[in-house]
C-alpha cells in the first residue's frame, strides 16, 4: 500500500506543489477570478444580472477552469522541470491526486465561493436601488435571484467543467508545450466534430429539420411555426448521466494512466 | 547495482538507438559514460530512471523495475540532468520542501557540500547563475544519499575552479554501497575521478572496463616515430611526440588517456570488443 498511497508523503506533496508553484495557481486563479468580475460587471451594464450571472459563471468556471487544468501537469515544457517532477519519490497516484485536488477541488471551492460572494453583493445592491414605487417592483424583485448553482445553466456549466477541465488536464500530459492551445483545439474539433455529424444525420432523417444540438434537441418547421423534438425523459437521463458524470470520470482517470505511462 | 538485459530502445520504433545492449554496473564504483553529442547517453541515463521505457528487454535497479517509478525505487536514486530545475524559492524552504522525500538526506552533509562548492545565498534560487544553479542541485542530490546517483554533463556550465570541486566533492562522497554514474562528451572534466569507463556509439556499448583493465590491455605512449610492428590503434601529433594508443604486449605501465582512448575505441570498435572480451 505504501508504494500506491502514502497519506504523509501525499501531504508532502501537495506541500509542496502549492509553495512551489503557488504563482502559477494563486496568479491564474486571481486572473480568473478578475475576468469573472470584469464580464459580470461588463454584461450587466450592456444588458442584465441574469444574463452576467451566465456569462461570468459560464466564463469563470468553464474557461478558468480548464485553463488551470492545463495548467496543473504543465511541467513537460522544460525537461530539467519534468525530470524532476516524474523523479520525485511519491506515486503515480499521489501525483494525480495532486492535480486532481488543485484543478478539480481547490479551484471549483475557490471559484463558487467567490462567485456566491460577488453575485450576493451585486444582487443586495439591486433589491436595494430598486424604487419600491416601480409599478412592477414587485415582479423586478422577484425576477433577480442570487444564482442558483443547480439551476439549468449552473449544472450544464458544471458539466461543460467537468469534461473541459478533464479533457484539458489529459491533454497537458499528451502536449508538452503550448498545451492549453493544443488542448483547446482538440475539444473544439471533437465539439464541432459532434455538432456537424449530428446536423447531417438529423438532416437526413428530418427533411424539415431547421437546427440540431447534439444528444438535445432538434428545431423543425412545421408549416410557418417552428417546432422542437426532445430526447424522451428516459433516454435524456442516461444522456446527463453519460455526459456529466461517465465522460468526465473517463476522462480525468485516463490522467492516471497517461501520467502512469508517461514517457519523458 | 544496475543490470541491463538485452535492453532495445528508440525513439521511433522504425529506428532504434539501442539493439540488445547488455550492462551490469556494480556499487562502489564511478562509472564515466562517454559518448559522441547525440550518441544516446542521456537516453541510456532516462532508460535507468525510468523516465523512458525500453523497448524491448529489461533493467534492473537495486531489483527494482524503474519504469514503475515507485516511491521506494525514487527514494533511491538522483537524476541530475544536463538542465536543472530550481523553483522560484529560497534554499531553506526548499530544502524543507524536497528533502523529506528522501530518508536519507543529511542536513549537515548538505551545508558542507554547499560550502565546498562555494553556493551560498539568501535570494531565490532562480536569482543564481546556471553554474550556481547547477552546484545546488548537486550538493542537494548528494546529501540525499541515495545509492545510485546518475549525472548527465554534470560539469557543462561549470567554470574551471567548480568543476575541480566538483570532481574532488565526488570523490570524497564515493563509498562502497553507491554507484555513481557521470555522462559525459567532455571526457578531460572526468580525469582522475572514474574508476570505470563505459563508451558507447551509434547505439552500441564498445567498451565497459575498469581503468586497471584498461591500463593492461592497452598502452598510451608518446613516441618520435610510429614502428610498423606497432598496431597502434589511434594516434595523434603533439609537441611531446606522436602519442599514441596500441595494445599492450609488453605489459608496459602506463596513464589512461580518456580522450585518446575514446578515440581509439570508437576508431576500432570491432578489435576493442575483441580485446576487452578475451
Amino acid at each position: 500500500m505504501n508504494a500506491t498511497f502514502n497519506s504523509r508523503r501525499f501531504a508532502l506533496l501537495v506541500k509542496k506543489t502549492l509553495q512551489e508553484r503557488q504563482m502559477l495557481f494563486l496568479g491564474l486563479t486571481g486572473l480568473s477570478l478578475l475576468v469573472t468580475l470584469v464580464t459580470y460587471l461588463f454584461a450587466k451594464a450592456m444588458s442584465d444580472i441574469e444574463d452576467a450571472q451566465n456569462m461570468s459563471f459560464i466564463i469563470g468556471l468553464v474557461g478558468g477552469g480548464s485553463f488551470l487544468a492545463s495548467q496543473v501537469f504543465g511541467y513537460f515544457n522544460s525537461n530539467a522541470m519534468g525530470a524532476s517532477f516524474m523523479t520525485l519519490p511519491a506515486s503515480t497516484l499521489e501525483k494525480w491526486l495532486t492535480g486532481i485536488l488543485f484543478a478539480g477541488v481547490l479551484y471549483l471551492a475557490i471559484f463558487l465561493s467567490f462567485y456566491r460572494l460577488m453575485d450576493t453583493y451585486f444582487v443586495n445592491d439591486y433589491h436595494q436601488n430598486l424604487n419600491p414605487k416601480l409599478p412592477y417592483y414587485k415582479l423586478m424583485m422577484e425576477q433577480v435571484q442570487i444564482f442558483p448553482y443547480d439551476g439549468f445553466v449552473g449544472i450544464k456549466s458544471f458539466i461543460m467543467f467537468f469534461n473541459f477541465a478533464g479533457a484539458m488536464l489529459l491533454g497537458s500530459l499528451y502536449f508538452n508545450k503550448l498545451s492549453f492551445l493544443k488542448g483547446a483545439l482538440v475539444i473544439f474539433c471533437f465539439w464541432f466534430g459532434a455538432f456537424f455529424l449530428n446536423w447531417i444525420i438529423a438532416k437526413s432523417m428530418i427533411s424539415q429539420m431547421q437546427n440540431a444540438i447534439p444528444y438535445w434537441l432538434v428545431w423543425v418547421d412545421v408549416n410557418k411555426d417552428q417546432g422542437r423534438i426532445e430526447l424522451q425523459e428516459n433516454l435524456s437521463k442516461t444522456v446527463t448521466i453519460l455526459i456529466g458524470v461517465v465522460v468526465p470520470l473517463i476522462l480525468w482517470s485516463l490522467t492516471y494512466f497517461r501520467l502512469k505511462e508517461k514517457e519523458f | 547495482m544496475i543490470d541491463i538485459t538485452n535492453m532495445s530502445f528508440g525513439y521511433s520504433k522504425k529506428k532504434l538507438l539501442y539493439k540488445k545492449i547488455n550492462l551490469h554496473l556494480e556499487a562502489g564504483h564511478i562509472y564515466g559514460l562517454l559518448g559522441k553529442n547525440g550518441a544516446g547517453k542521456s537516453t541510456l541515463l532516462k532508460n535507468i530512471i525510468g523516465l523512458l521505457f525500453p523497448t524491448e528487454g529489461e533493467i534492473r535497479v537495486n531489483n527494482h523495475t524503474p519504469e514503475k517509478r515507485r516511491p521506494a525505487f525514487l527514494e533511491s536514486i538522483y537524476f541530475i540532468p544536463e538542465e536543472v530545475y530550481v523553483p522560484a524559492l529560497t534554499v531553506e524552504k526548499y530544502v524543507n520542501l524536497f528533502s523529506p522525500f528522501y530518508p536519507k538526506f543529511n542536513r549537515n552533509d548538505f551545508n558542507r557540500y554547499m560550502e565546498e562548492l562555494d553556493v551560498k545565498t539568501e535570494n531565490k534560487l532562480t536569482s543564481l547563475s546556471f553554474g550556481q544553479q547547477k552546484k545546488f542541485v548537486i550538493a542537494f542530490a548528494l546529501a540525499c544519499n541515495t545509492d545510485i546517483l546518475l549525472l548527465d554533463e554534470p560539469t557543462n556550465g561549470l567554470d574551471i575552479p567548480s568543476k575541480k570541486r566538483f570532481r574532488k566533492l565526488i570523490a570524497s562522497v564515493m563509498n562502497e554501497s553507491r554507484t555513481i554514474f557521470i555522462s559525459t562528451h567532455q571526457i578531460r572534466d572526468l580525469d582522475h575521478l572514474i574508476d570505470q569507463v563505459i563508451i558507447i556509439d551509434e547505439g552500441d556499448l564498445l567498451l565497459n572496463a575498469s581503468i586497471n583493465a584498461i591500463g593492461e590491455k592497452l598502452v598510451f605512449r608518446a613516441v618520435d616515430e610510429i614502428s610498423d610492428s606497432v598496431h597502434v590503434l589511434y594516434s595523434e601529433e603533439s609537441m611531446k611526440g606522436i602519442l599514441t594508443v596500441s595494445e599492450n604486449i609488453d605489459k608496459e605501465e602506463s596513464k589512461v588517456n580518456l580522450e585518446h582512448l575514446f578515440s581509439a575505441v570508437t576508431d576500432n570498435p570491432e578489435k576493442i570488443k575483441t580485446l576487452f572480451h578475451s
